[in-house]
């Protein structure tokens, strides 16, 4: 079966096309520049061959299209026709609390993604354009919508509710969503795999440490908590986005800073953070060297950083009533070695025991990284959204065709 | 040969729904800045049109004031300035409009007389070098839509478009179809309206339209109140903000909009309708006899040093 999967950004759409369930990428590219001037796509085939192709992309169905030629031209393409294609899967960012897993995408689930605009008003709308532009171009093929927030719908009201007027709940849905799903269920789900393990007897913390990051725990295949809340702002101090901090303080701020909600959003999501203690960078290797260089702000905002997310690791041994594993990923995750192990500094009273040598090195791939004996075993595993959204798709579209037999 | 995406299309007709992809705005005063900023900021690019090259350069620095002003408030990253200033050019010649899908004209009104011959001697130019189905448009507050439109030889793609000050906080244009406006023109405009993040008000072509018939029937009254000695003018404007949410009260916002173009409104506004309630009040036009316009020369109703208002210039009748 082959599977494309898209990831429609406000101007640009990442896509690859799989055969499953071999989980071969047949090829994989993006779309970028929608709409703006100096559009192109950058085309990648599994043999290593690569083109990049300027014109111009008027908007996301126009890009949709070329992708579509690219795939089945001669000279970069990989199937014959576009009829070859079973299925798309679309990575959704906010399905709100309408679904709890992936979906075949119906005209209903459509009219529920339109709902949940006003929650990811800059995710949402490209995510459906994409969806739109699938159906218009591809009417009979099954589409499936993957969603950022739906593992985490398995979280009590205890861990998502905010101590706010209830009513606010039910009028505006306020509540905490949490982000990066199809990332910690698939990292949680493969560590398992792995490690020899049944998820379904496992408490796990993943580590999802990217430029936007968050944690969930994950009791026994189902998410009980997370970091990021009702947005992406909520918990880990991140590359500009402050992460947990105190309401008070940001009234306060806007009140002293004569700022508007606008330009308190850009405060919070684009100039705090890695960025904003540091004053060097919101990448973690400008940090890293300026701290080895002595800059005492960059030493400052590393250590916060790995405060945090020891302090949430503490906090989801308590959620969970202990942990067995812990997983990271991500781009810091998977190749920030200090951070990570400094991260869990100080947590052998709670069965960590890092094979520091092995953390210190491991870069990338998937390797467990704890003592033989540890108690806790940490593991780093690539996380492969595109995948885990091919392999929802796919047993979806699956599903749907025994369905159809009977 | 070299490839381009073209060369990969599906075989199936891409129809170009009119994309606003390219603004031009002519003049590029006070307004006509607020009016380039606001709308390059949602990615859209943009090039304005001013009498010479000195000209240009003021405007660029004064553009990149404001947005280091923004900026030093967190509304913006450098790295998004030098994306919104790298969307800006400034030009001299016509030509330079031809491939824009709307134009604004925002010249500045402050000239004594009316503007409306200039404005039309504007549009002419600027339909000789557009497409056919580019929107021409002018940011004006009392004059009407249909009067400029008359000058072209397609008069159905005019809009009226008033963009409210500040422009980059106010979230709504008043949008005026003329009477050969055409319903495509209307809808490119609403589209447009979409981009940059404004609710439209549609407006049946009226002078004054909605928000600038408001505002000088306002400052007239408000310049009543203070002539008979009721309160200051500082306690009008905090009187005016506190009980309504507005940003501005009618003195600041006068000051803000310069009293020589609220003057002008007044007067366009009382030509039409006649009724004295738009009449310039004697404090305005005793005000702008002596060049008291507002910020733009540091006195009005109030004295501003560094762009902060110091004090008052008009006080009250009192009976002691």
């Amino acid at each position: 079966m082959k599977i494309i999967v898209l990831n429609c950004g406000s101007s640009s759409i990442k896509y690859q096309l799989f055969e499953m369930p071999s989980k071969m990428v047949l090829a994989k590219g993006i779309v970028d520049k929608i709409g703006l001037k100096g559009a192109s796509i950058k085309h990648k085939r599994e043999d290593g061959k690569e083109v990049k192709l300027e014109g111009e992309i008027l908007d996301h169905q126009a890009g949709i299209q070329y992708l579509l030629g690219v795939l089945v031209s001669e000279k970069y393409g990989c199937i014959k026709s576009i009829d070859e294609i079973d299925a798309v899967g679309h990575r959704v960012v906010h399905a709100g609390e309408k679904f709890s897993g992936s979906v075949f995408i119906t005209n209903e689930v459509i009219d529920a993604l339109e709902e949940c605009v006003d929650l990811a008003p800059l995710h949402n709308p490209p995510n459906l354009k994409g969806i739109y532009a699938m159906k218009e171009l591809l009417p009979e093929v099954p589409q499936v919508g993957v969603f950022d927030t739906a593992f985490h719908q398995t979280m009590l009201p205890s861990a998502y509710l905010y101590g706010i007027p209830y009513s606010l709940y039910e009028k505006h849905k306020i509540r905490r969503y949490g982000f990066h799903g199809t990332s910690h269920k698939y990292v949680s789900m493969r560590a398992c795999e792995i490690l020899g393990l049944d998820i379904n007897t496992q408490k796990i913390i993943t580590c999802h440490l990217g430029n936007g990051a968050s944690m969930a725990a994950i009791k026994n295949g189902k998410s009980v908590d997370t970091t990021m809340g009702m947005t992406p702002i909520e918990g880990l101090i991140m590359g500009t986005r402050c992460g947990d901090l105190d309401v008070g303080a940001l009234l306060y701020i806007a009140d002293k800073e004569e700022t508007s909600i606008q330009y308190t959003s850009t405060l919070v999501n684009k100039f705090s953070g890695m960025l904003g203690i540091s004053g060097v960078s919101s990448d973690m290797r400008d940090i890293e060297l300026a701290a080895n260089e002595g800059n005492e702000r960059a030493k400052i905002a590393l250590e916060m950083y790995q405060y945090r997310v020891r302090k949430y690791i503490g906090s989801y041994a308590a959620a969970m009533g202990g942990i067995d594993v812990i997983v990271f990923t991500g781009g810091i995750g998977e190749n920030d070695t200090l951070t990570r192990t400094k991260s869990l500094e100080g947590l052998e009273f709670l069965g960590i025991e890092l094979d520091t040598n092995k953390s210190m090195t491991s870069r990338g791939k998937e390797e467990v990284i704890s003592n033989v004996d540890s108690k806790v075993k940490v593991i780093v595993v690539p996380t492969d959204e595109e995948l885990m959204i091919a392999t929802d798709t796919h047993d979806i579209v699956e599903k749907l065709g025994e369905a159809n037999t009977f | 040969m070299h490839e381009t995406l073209a060369d990969f299309s599906l075989g199936r007709s891409i129809q170009p729904r009119g994309m606003i992809q390219k603004v031009g705005v002519i003049g590029c005063g006070a307004v006509g800045q607020e009016i380039t900023r606001a709308i390059s900021q949602y990615g859209i690019d943009i090039v304005f049109l001013d009498l010479d090259e000195d000209r240009i350069k003021l405007i660029f620095s004064q553009i990149e004031d404001q947005l280091d002003d923004v900026i030093n408030h967190w509304g913006l990253t450098p790295g998004e300035k030098r994306a919104i200033l790298s969307r800006i050019k400034g030009t001299t010649d016509y030509n330079d409009l031809a491939d824009c899908d709307i134009v604004i004209e925002s010249i500045s009104s402050r000239k004594r007389g009316t503007s409306i011959e200039e404005r039309k001697e504007i549009f002419k130019k600027v339909e000789a070098v557009v497409r056919e189905d580019a929107i021409i448009s002018s940011n004006i507050a009392t004059l009407m839509i249909s009067d400029l439109a008359a000058v072209l030889q397609h008069p159905e793609r005019a809009i009226g478009i008033h963009f409210i000050l500040p422009v980059h906080k106010s979230r709504m244009i008043e949008v005026v179809k003329g009477i050969s406006s055409s319903d495509e023109s209307y809808q490119q405009v609403i589209k447009f309206a979409g981009m940059i993040n404004k609710k439209i008000v549609r407006v049946n072509e009226s002078p004054g339209n909605i928000v600038t018939r408001m505002l000088v029937t306002t400052i007239n009254e408000a310049c009543e109140i203070l002539m008979e000695g009721v309160a200051s003018v500082s306690d009008i404007d905090t009187a005016m903000k506190e009980s309504s949410g507005n940003i501005y009260g009618p003195f600041e916002m006068a000051d803000r909009i310069g009293l020589d173009k609220i003057l002008k409104y007044m007067d366009n506004l009382y030509q039409e309708f006649g009724d004295k309630k738009y009449k310039p009040s004697p404090i305005i036009k005793r005000l702008v006899r002596a060049n008291y316009y507002g910020r733009i020369t540091n006195r009005g109703f109030y004295n501003y040093e560094s762009g902060k208002s110091v004090d008052q210039t008009v006080t009250c009748a009192v009976i002691k």
